[in-house]
């Protein structure tokens, strides 16, 4: 039998249209949410939610592991992004548990790095409000932005485009709602730069599934591939797909022949974008939320530089 | 003016032990509410919703689904509350909803622990930037 939820109790009568807190098993919980959100597609992912599992996991980290290994999807990555976005662990509690297992700067800054970038995208969410879900800046791409498609299309949406490596990331995102940072890379630049569909589209279709589904981070992270937040658009090649997924994908790979992403950086950047020379200087175009609440808030003045520093080529 | 008698609304942000409100007023009833219209809007797949309703059912809170304003305050209703605590959002969806809570009754918004406490605002635009800023006082605390 699945392990049950855990529950804790409350000192208060039920009343009517309140859901249920006292569930057998997860398979409850799966029939439960079907009934209650039958709108809401797809089966439970066996990563749990609440506090055991978020200690559990806390309990793993490995900040010198992390620091070696974490652009590999075998990497020592924690794993605690769902926990950390929903609150079930905060980001203090966290950066006290790197603290603690670490004896020298070295070994955990890369760990405390990762975590201020889920600081700075919270700012930046507050800065910005809904600014987030529109373009940040003008595309460096030379694309006319009206050419990207603005649907998904259904073959990556099903995991059929018969590229292992986007397949398996397909069934990776909708069966377990997690996938490894370098992986969610791999699959926009796929989606935006081969595909040419709208960074938006796949930017939405990732929040109905991950399960550390942070609306700031993720468009963020979508439009800094797409280069509409970011110098330049990122892209790869096969060979570090290879490299950081151990060949995992490309050794069963039925387009292993007709890779779409083999070939050098130069040969990939000519083939994806329009007009490479033109693209350092283009103008940033800022977007402010109306709408600001709390005081105090920084006035950012962006340039068109890349803003983050993601896995590295 | 202090509450006396509040509701804790607990929203997808502070799903923890270390939500503020929770912290403030561990003996006051609490409620979580799925936002049905976001849920539908957004296309939230069920394995979401499974990780929020496992995460919300550590924490003593009723579970209800619906407009989350009006469940809010219907729960300040059936308690005869004075008002709400919550924890300070970051989402504009939860901002809005917060807006529409206070439309009705007082509601306090407390701001969660820090993961770095700068004495002035960080410069944003660019990660490099902030990190700069906040780097030193986060390891501070090492």
């Amino acid at each position: 039998m699945p392990p049950r939820p855990s529950s804790t109790s409350i000192s208060w009568p039920e009343k009517p249209g309140d859901l249920p807190r006292d569930l057998s098993d997860r398979s409850e919980l799966d029939r439960l949410l079907a009934e209650q959100f039958p709108e809401a597609g797809g089966r439970l992912s066996p990563l749990r939610g609440g506090r055991d599992a978020a200690e559990k996991t806390l309990s793993l980290i490995d900040p010198r592991r992390y620091t070696k290994s974490r652009n590999h999807l075998k990497g020592a990555v924690t794993g605690l992004s769902p926990y950390i976005r929903h609150g079930v662990l905060s980001l203090a509690e966290v950066r006290d548990a790197v603290f603690q297992r670490i004896r020298s700067r070295d070994e955990g800054s890369k760990l405390i790095n990762e975590l201020g970038w889920r600081d700075f995208w919270q700012r930046m969410w507050r800065d910005l409000g809904d600014g987030i879900y529109d373009s940040r800046e003008e595309l460096k791409t030379g694309h006319d932005p009206s050419s990207y498609a603005r649907e998904l299309p259904e073959d990556i949406r099903s995991g059929r485009t018969g590229l292992a490596c986007m397949d398996g990331f397909q069934s990776e995102l909708t069966t377990r709602g997690w996938l490894h940072n370098h992986a969610r890379m791999w699959m926009a630049a796929y989606v935006v730069h081969w595909r040419k569909v709208h960074w938006k589209a796949g930017a939405d279709w990732f929040l109905e599934h991950l399960l550390d589904g942070d609306p700031s981070s993720n468009h963020l992270s979508w439009q800094w591939v797409a280069s509409s937040f970011s110098h330049k658009p990122y892209f790869f090649n096969k060979g570090n797909l290879e490299r950081f997924s151990d060949g995992q994908f490309c050794r069963t790979c039925s387009s292993n022949d007709c890779c779409p992403f083999e070939g050098s950086y130069e040969q990939l950047e000519d083939q994806l974008f329009a007009n490479q020379g033109a693209i350092r200087d283009v103008p940033a175009r800022r977007h402010r939320n109306p709408q600001q609440r709390s005081g105090g808030r920084q006035n950012p003045k962006r340039s068109g530089q890349a803003a983050m520093a993601r896995p590295k080529r | 003016m202090t509450l006396q008698r509040p509701i804790i609304w607990v929203h997808e942000e502070a799903l923890g032990s270390r939500n503020p409100a929770l912290l403030e007023q561990p003996d006051r009833p609490a409620i979580f509410v799925f936002d049905t219209r976001w849920i539908r809007e957004a296309c939230i797949s069920r394995k979401r919703l499974g990780f929020l309703y496992e995460s919300a059912l550590d924490l003593p809170v009723t579970l209800r689904k619906g407009d989350v304003a009006r469940e809010v305050i219907a729960f300040v209703e059936r308690h005869q509350a004075d008002g709400v605590v919550s924890s300070l959002p970051v989402d504009p969806r939860l901002e809005r909803i917060a807006e529409s809570i206070e439309q009705h009754c007082q509601l306090d918004l407390l701001a969660p622990e820090q993961f770095v406490d700068m004495p002035r605002p960080p410069r944003l635009g660019r990660f490099s930037r902030y990190w700069r800023d906040a780097e030193p006082v986060v390891w501070e605390g090492f």
